[in-house]
């Protein structure tokens, strides 16, 4: 269990994350959404020890995460970072081996990671050979070679191409499905949607919102869209329901906890010809657009 | 799990990563022939110059051909005895500079006949054999046998017998010093700038942010001197083994015990003074935003390292002034003044091991301070930091 409490980092006179509280359970794939800058690298650099926040705990298991602790984390940096002259097969053994792993044991893992990831036969090339897509599939096995106990991804989709967002997505899977804690950040909000049990959303360094999808949800009003053709007023006699906005598409309506959308619907019919009536996503783009709106 | 320490694991990647490069290996070979060539080709000029060709004009001349031979073997001088029929022949030889000096003999007078000047060594051999010749026929004509003549001629044999050591070749301890100097200058500033430029790849590609989630910044660091250190001294010891093997080869200049001597201090200077300015290389390389940066961000450490090798200079003018020996203790030039200082012979015992003792201390504070600017600045993105930001930020 990853527990983070009231973190705190300034740099400089910007805040870049204040008061921030959020936790991992294990097996639980955490996501964190928000725009840049909104503090997302920043708190996985404080998670991983990279830097040391001002004030605030994180806690691992319980007790203040510490060296050994970092070295059982596994960790892919917003900005990718590998040896451009060394061989792929090399480079990932040698982060196994600065895990503690003897040599034999870490080519094994580095080559069991790569050929999961699709990169077998590319092991003697350099990375500097190979394409941003594939340096993306090393990194994930730098992260992942050394069986860490804690995943921390800072934007882990972020350049893949379909068929690979699905093979790191089934790797996660997986992984969560082993009981490990993943926490990853991602501008990908049908991704995070897809993956996540738990969402924590960011914004100018404090969290705005955080729970499971659901909860989120059940925050926000129910949004219904209607289109009756050519008219709007018909909408003033509505009870339990009020006009969020109007488009071209329709008029908005946010409805109440008392509200019947069957009656919505009626008032509708009874204003003209209806041609669209329905519930939007009420997914976490809706969700997080509502949410810094 | 067998661990490896993490030094040694970052060191054995830096070792790896040059040994790979063609670089290292271009560089390796270009300073070794360097070397093996500033001490091949002054023998090969020293062996050009020919012995001293000395022409004998007339029968008279001639007849002290073999003495002299045999006067210059004892004496190690070398030279060529060449016969020449008259004055005049002789004249244009030593004018065409095929004979060094013609040798003519009357009866109560010699000539030595020259471009310009005739060496003193070859003026004190042919004066001795001529002398020996006359003292021989004059003692022929007044009837003294031959055996007596012989036993009376027969050279005595004077050996020297010295009351105190030769005096020290200070020409060469002055040339000892600045060697050691100019390798120490050199060097540093080669793998120094290596250190450097290494961080800063680590920085701008953003390995080090990968790196520090299993590496402490203080093993990074040391890791990264460590390995570059051993490249430095194997590239260096390459050269030295090289240039020792050619000397023996082309039986050059014979090394004077001084170097010997002066060795093992080299490389103990080359050691701190390494360890002294890697960290702080490493500290600057830090700091840059681009790598391109690295050269203008490490001026203020190289700074002191040119002015410590000039230092050498001084050195040798003034080697026991007292505030070349003041500056001797001063770290950032230690490096190069104590093996100057030790070369020239001008420093006792206690203060090589007070020079160590500091040298040891201000490695440990700059290694300290380097991995604070280190780890403050590592994972920073956007400009080039400054020293005063740099060691306000808060690290690991």
């Amino acid at each position: 269990m990853l527990e983070i409490s009231d973190l705190v980092h300034r740099f400089g006179e910007r805040v870049a994350v204040d008061r921030l509280t959020a936790a991992v359970a294990p097996g639980e794939i955490v996501g964190l959404v928000g725009r840049n800058g909104a503090g997302k690298t920043t708190t996985m650099r404080a998670v991983m020890g990279i830097l040391r926040p001002e004030s605030g705990d994180i806690r691992w298991s319980g007790h203040a995460v510490g060296r050994e602790d970092w070295l059982r984390f596994g960790y892919m940096p917003e900005e990718r970072g590998l040896y451009p002259q060394m061989r792929i097969i090399d480079q990932v053994a040698y982060f196994a081996r600065l895990h503690g792993f003897d040599p034999a044991t870490a080519r094994d893992k580095a080559q069991h990671w790569l050929t999961l990831l699709g990169l077998a036969g590319r092991e003697l090339d350099k990375v500097v050979a190979l394409s941003h897509g594939n340096q993306q599939r090393v990194q994930l096995a730098v992260a992942l070679v050394h069986d860490p106990e804690l995943l921390v991804l800072d934007e882990p989709f972020a350049g893949l191409d379909p068929a690979a967002v699905d093979a790191l997505s089934e790797i996660l899977l997986a992984e969560a499905q082993r009981g490990k804690p993943i926490l990853f950040s991602s501008h990908q909000l049908d991704l995070v949607e897809r993956l996540c049990e738990r969402v924590v959303i960011l914004e100018e360094g404090r969290v705005l919102a955080s729970g499971t999808l659901a909860e989120l949800r059940a925050r926000f009003p129910l949004q219904l869209r209607v289109k009756v053709e050519g008219l709007t007023e018909w909408t003033a006699e509505l009870s339990g329901a009020r006009v969020l906005r109007q488009d071209a598409d329709g008029v908005i309506l946010a409805l109440g906890t008392h509200a019947d959308p069957q009656s919505i619907l009626r008032a509708a019919q009874a204003a003209g010809p209806v041609e669209h009536f329905g519930f939007e996503s009420g997914g976490l783009a809706d969700i997080y657009r509502q949410l810094v709106s | 799990m067998n661990r490896t320490p993490t030094v040694r694991l970052v060191a054995g990647r830096e070792i790896a990563e040059r040994l790979q490069s063609r670089l290292t290996r271009v560089m390796t070979a270009v300073t070794t022939v360097l070397v093996v060539a500033l001490i091949v080709i002054p023998t090969l000029v020293r062996s050009s110059s020919a012995p001293t060709v000395v022409g004998l004009i007339g029968p008279s001349a001639q007849a002290i051909g073999p003495a002299l031979q045999a006067t210059a073997k004892v004496a190690d001088v070398k030279i060529r005895v060449v016969d020449i029929a008259d004055d005049d022949a002789a004249r244009s030889m030593v004018k065409n500079g095929s004979v060094d000096v013609a040798v003519s003999i009357g009866a109560h007078s010699a000539v030595a006949e020259v471009q310009q000047t005739l060496s003193p060594t070859i003026g004190a051999l042919l004066q001795a054999t001529i002398d020996r010749a006359h003292q021989r026929q004059a003692l022929t004509d007044a009837g003294v046998p031959l055996s007596k003549i012989l036993a009376a001629l027969e050279p005595v044999p004077l050996s020297t017998a010295a009351l105190e050591p030769p005096p020290v070749n200070q020409a060469a301890r002055s040339v000892a010093a600045l060697a050691a100097g100019l390798l120490l200058y050199i060097s540093l500033g080669l793998y120094g700038g290596a250190v450097a430029s290494g961080v800063a790849q680590e920085k701008t590609s953003r390995t080090a942010e990968v790196l520090l989630a299993a590496v402490r910044p203080r093993q990074l660091l040391s890791g990264k001197v460590l390995g570059i250190g051993v490249c430095a001294l194997a590239q260096l010891g390459i050269a030295v083994v090289a240039g020792l093997i050619a000397n023996a080869v082309v039986k050059g200049a014979v090394i004077s015990s001084t170097v010997w001597v002066l060795l093992p201090s080299i490389l103990l200077w080359f050691l701190l003074g390494f360890a002294l300015y890697s960290f702080a290389f490493a500290a600057v390389g830090s700091m840059v935003a681009r790598q391109e940066e690295v050269q203008f961000v490490s001026l203020p450490v190289a700074m002191p390292l040119v002015g410590g090798f000039l230092l050498v200079y001084l050195t040798i003018a003034e080697p026991s002034a007292w505030w070349i020996r003041l500056l001797s203790f001063v770290p950032p030039f230690a490096p190069a003044l104590m093996p100057a200082r030790i070369a020239l012979g001008h420093v006792s015992a206690w203060e090589i091991v007070l020079d160590v003792l500091l040298m040891a201390a201000s490695i440990y504070g700059m290694e300290r301070l380097a991995a604070r600017v280190y780890s403050a600045a590592i994972v920073r993105g956007g400009a080039r930091l400054g020293w005063r930001t740099a060691l306000r930020l808060r690290g690991e």
